[in-house]
């Protein structure tokens, strides 16, 4: 295995934190990042693998459990151990392994633990400082807590779905398991909490973390105006979300030549807008620029329709407007920042060996960034249960052919 | 009794826009004293936003901007101009009283203000410095400006939020300003934990553009692995199906609904039409309910324009199928899940009265959750900064003041 990891004196932040990790799907990231800070990290999954190894992308669409790109991502940096979970000896296995570790994070539907017999007060009856990370759509309790989640469910839940799209269109959903991943990031966040909050006291904590929660932080600001004015803020398409007729205009995205772009006035100088785009009309619009973004958007239009986006963007950074190219994924892979950044990095994986992939989320002067391949289902199995459990090769073997473990 | 994790952590707080003030935001929640040091200038930082109608508010429209007391919450205020000599020296003291300073200027401006970490280490070998910029440090854009929604733009994550038939979107709020602020605050724990242990400091430059790639990874790998480069999908998944926001009845109501499994569908389909149609062949697996996705779209909302979003939520719940209604933001308010949960914290601000802000997605058997307290007035922590810290006069407070080197109130 390559570890590419840039060159300090000391090691990771996290070296010395061991984590079981129980999550699947998205929230597979949060233990992703803790990996990246330096702790050891055991993926425990079934012995089909955790689902989230179904979901692609698969090189030319077939689909292989060891290479889906999703797993390759939220997975790197991670050991596996595959073992039932629903046999009782598949709970011994887990629950020693979690003995040995500092942190547990699970996404199970919420009670699940309690029926196989590795509640968080079950436990920390043998390993009293434990920090548990609770990930879930609804929570661990409350009337919502056997409510059925998903990306979708829970941004519909979480408000943040009725403010995306356009005003005249059903309300459309953002990217991916975009607030699931936020989730996980609150949950990592958490984790960290939880280390230093042991630090200081000795102790333990359980954190339960919910996603319709992450889906209302991410929306700020307008659930304060809403108190305080009685204003509900509505999707607005790509403007912002405040509409007073004074508020800064642009902020959006509009069509130019060969694409797209995002547009930017600039907070402290509107007028540059009109620099950009000399002799157009813009200038008499500032005083109200919300209320007059139909206008701004008209004679923008014309201006960008003659130009490429990178041309656009070019010409308006040269202002200290902020404008950028709404850039798609082909054109993200040429991109020569990220190149020269070192960021997509190439973890060779031994059936993916030529496919990059995000790296570091932070770099740190002092303290590596761990990046290192996702494992194979059970990579991991027999040395951690060897090492870590004292576990010998008949023993193993044993709970193999019962097909406990893998 | 708020989150003790951070005790007896300082942090220094010169951030603008919406990542950094997160970050801070996040620090003092878990316990940390964080000084957000603004310009006694004061307004640039305040605006975009009118000021909040409050009656019988003191006539200090500054102090009732929802932007930034969303975003400042928790945090003392110090108003010091860093480009005045003297406010320079009383930065220099305060770090060498802090844990962390925490900055999103663009690179330029750090440069000017000479509070880079380089510079900072010699005034405390071991301070821990946080930057966040747009795109990083190094790199054709470094310099470049942008806000949140540049960088959406820029990750792709702008082009593949959206309808398939429409031009790329923009999410209900930016995604990589919360990503940044909140990957900066954990970064930071641990930076704090590293110095406990070593006794080293140390920089951490989280380029925000990177922390938002993290999200669109299976994007670029499809373009890696199959030579494709994946456009907007709307309200559909790539794996499960029907998945939609389906028109309820009322005005403006829907309902959000994923079908992971055969066996989900088949419950759904009996529940909105006949058991025919659980059985019919075009509907049967995952793949043909892909390809005949608008055909079954259209039977489900035939359903669901019978009946509320809260009855389409119940009814298909029950059904033990994944089903939200779209609340907004004043429903969301008053959600019973919402409010056992605690996740708008009501606090008073001297100026305001009560009023919520939204915590950290957690709840900790420990208390290490919750919100550590109100958005600071302008200005509010002037007094403590200089009398209880840096043992300032009275008489030279003053002069500082004469000076607009500090004010107590917004000098533009």
């Amino acid at each position: 295995m390559a570890d590419h990891v840039n060159n300090t004196k000391h090691g990771a932040i996290l070296e010395g934190i061991r984590i079981a990790d129980l999550t699947t799907g998205s929230f597979n990231y949060a233990g992703r990042l803790l990996a990246g800070l330096g702790a050891e990290v055991i993926k425990l999954e079934t012995l089909g693998g955790d689902p989230l190894r179904q979901w692609g992308p698969f090189r030319n669409d077939e689909e292989n459990v060891e290479t889906g790109g999703r797993h390759l991502h939220l997975d790197a940096g991670k050991q596996s151990v595959s073992v039932d979970l629903e046999t009782s000896e598949g709970q011994m296995v887990v629950k020693d392994i979690i003995d040995h570790c500092d942190i547990v994070l699970e996404s199970f539907d919420p009670g699940y633990l309690d029926t196989v017999g590795l509640s968080f007060e079950s436990l920390i009856t043998s390993k009293t400082d434990l920090i548990m990370v609770s990930m879930s759509h609804f929570g661990q309790s409350g009337p919502y807590r056997n409510y059925h989640g998903s990306e979708i469910v829970d941004v519909a839940i979480g408000g943040y779905l009725r403010l995306t799209g356009d005003p005249e269109r059903e309300p459309v959903k953002p990217y991916d398991d975009l607030v699931i991943q936020h989730t996980s990031l609150h949950a990592a966040t958490a984790a960290m909490v939880g280390i230093m909050h042991r630090d200081n006291t000795g102790e333990g904590d359980w954190f339960d973390v919910a996603a319709i929660d992450a889906a209302l932080f991410l929306i700020g600001g307008p659930t304060q105006s809403y108190f305080f004015n009685g204003k509900v803020a509505q999707r607005n398409g790509n403007r912002l979300l405040f509409t007073e007729p004074q508020y800064l205009y642009p902020s959006t995205i509009r069509p130019c030549l060969d694409g797209y772009v995002h547009a930017h006035g600039n907070n402290r100088n509107q007028d540059l807008l009109a620099v950009l785009m000399p002799d157009m009309g813009l200038e008499t619009l500032f005083e109200t620029p919300m209320g007059n973004a139909d206008e701004i958007d008209e004679i923008m239009d014309v201006w960008l329709s003659t130009r490429d986006k990178f041309e656009v963007v070019k010409l308006a950074q040269e202002l200290r407007l902020p404008f950028t190219e709404v850039l798609t994924p082909d054109e993200i892979l040429k991109d020569p920042h990220l190149e020269e950044r070192n960021f997509l990095v190439n973890l060779e994986h031994p059936l993916e060996p030529d496919l990059l992939q995000p790296g570091h989320a932070a770099l740190m002067s002092e303290t590596p960034w761990i990046n290192r391949r996702a494992p194979l289902i059970g990579e991991d199995t027999d040395e951690i249960l060897e090492k870590l459990l004292g576990m010998n090769a008949d023993e193993r073997a044993q709970l193999r052919n019962k097909g406990v473990i893998r | 009794m708020t989150a003790q994790a951070l005790n007896k952590i300082r942090v220094l707080e010169l951030t603008t826009a919406v990542a950094g003030p997160v970050a801070g935001c996040v620090l003092a929640d878990m316990g940390a004293e964080v000084i957000k040091i603004e310009s006694p200038g004061g307004r640039s930082s305040r605006s975009p936003g009118a000021p909040l109608p409050v009656e019988g508010a003191p006539d200090h429209p500054y102090n009732r901007t929802p932007f930034f007391n969303e975003l400042h919450r928790g945090k003392k205020l110090l108003s010091l101009d860093l480009k005045h000599p003297d406010g320079k020296d009383i930065f220099v003291r305060l770090v060498k009283n802090a844990d962390v300073v925490m900055e999103n200027f663009s690179p330029k401006i750090v440069g000017r203000l000479g509070i880079d970490y380089a510079e900072l280490k010699k005034i405390k070998t071991d301070i821990i410095c946080v930057s966040m910029p747009a795109f990083g440090k190094t790199g054709p854009y470094e310099s470049r400006a942008s806000y949140g929604p540049g960088i959406d733009a820029m990750s792709g994550l702008s082009h593949l939020t959206g309808y398939p038939d429409r031009g790329p979107g923009k999410p209900a709020q930016f995604y990589c300003d919360q990503n940044a602020g909140l990957t900066a605050a954990l970064t930071v724990m641990g930076a704090i934990r590293h110095r406990n242990r070593t006794g080293q400091g140390q920089y951490i430059e989280l380029a925000m553009l990177e922390g938002e790639m993290q999200l669109i990874a299976p994007a670029l790998m499809e373009v890696m692995m199959n030579s494709r480069s994946p456009n907007r999908i709307g309200n559909k998944h790539e794996r499960f199906a029907p998945q939609g926001v389906y028109k309820c009845k009322g005005e403006n109501e829907w309902v959000a609904i994923t079908v992971r499994t055969d066996l989900e569908w088949q419950s759904l389909a009996e529940l909105i039409g006949n058991s025919e149609l659980a059985n019919d062949p075009r509907f049967s697996d995952l793949r043909a309910r892909k390809t005949h996705h608008d055909d079954i779209d259209k039977l489900i909302e035939s359903w669901t324009s019978t009946v509320t979003q809260e009855q389409a939520e119940n009814i298909i719940q029950a059904a033990g199928i994944p089903a939200g209604a779209l609340l907004n933001l004043n429903e969301a308010f008053t959600h019973q899940q919402f409010l056992h949960r605690n996740t708008l914290v009501h606090v008073e601000h001297p100026e305001m009265g009560t009023f919520p802000h939204t915590r950290t997605a957690w709840i900790s058997r420990n208390k290490n959750d919750g919100v550590a307290g109100p958005a600071p007035t302008f200005g509010n922590a002037n007094s403590y900064v200089l009398t209880d810290l840096l043992n300032f006069s009275a008489e030279d407070q003053q002069k500082l003041k004469d000076r607009k080197v500090v004010s107590d109130t917004p000098l533009d």
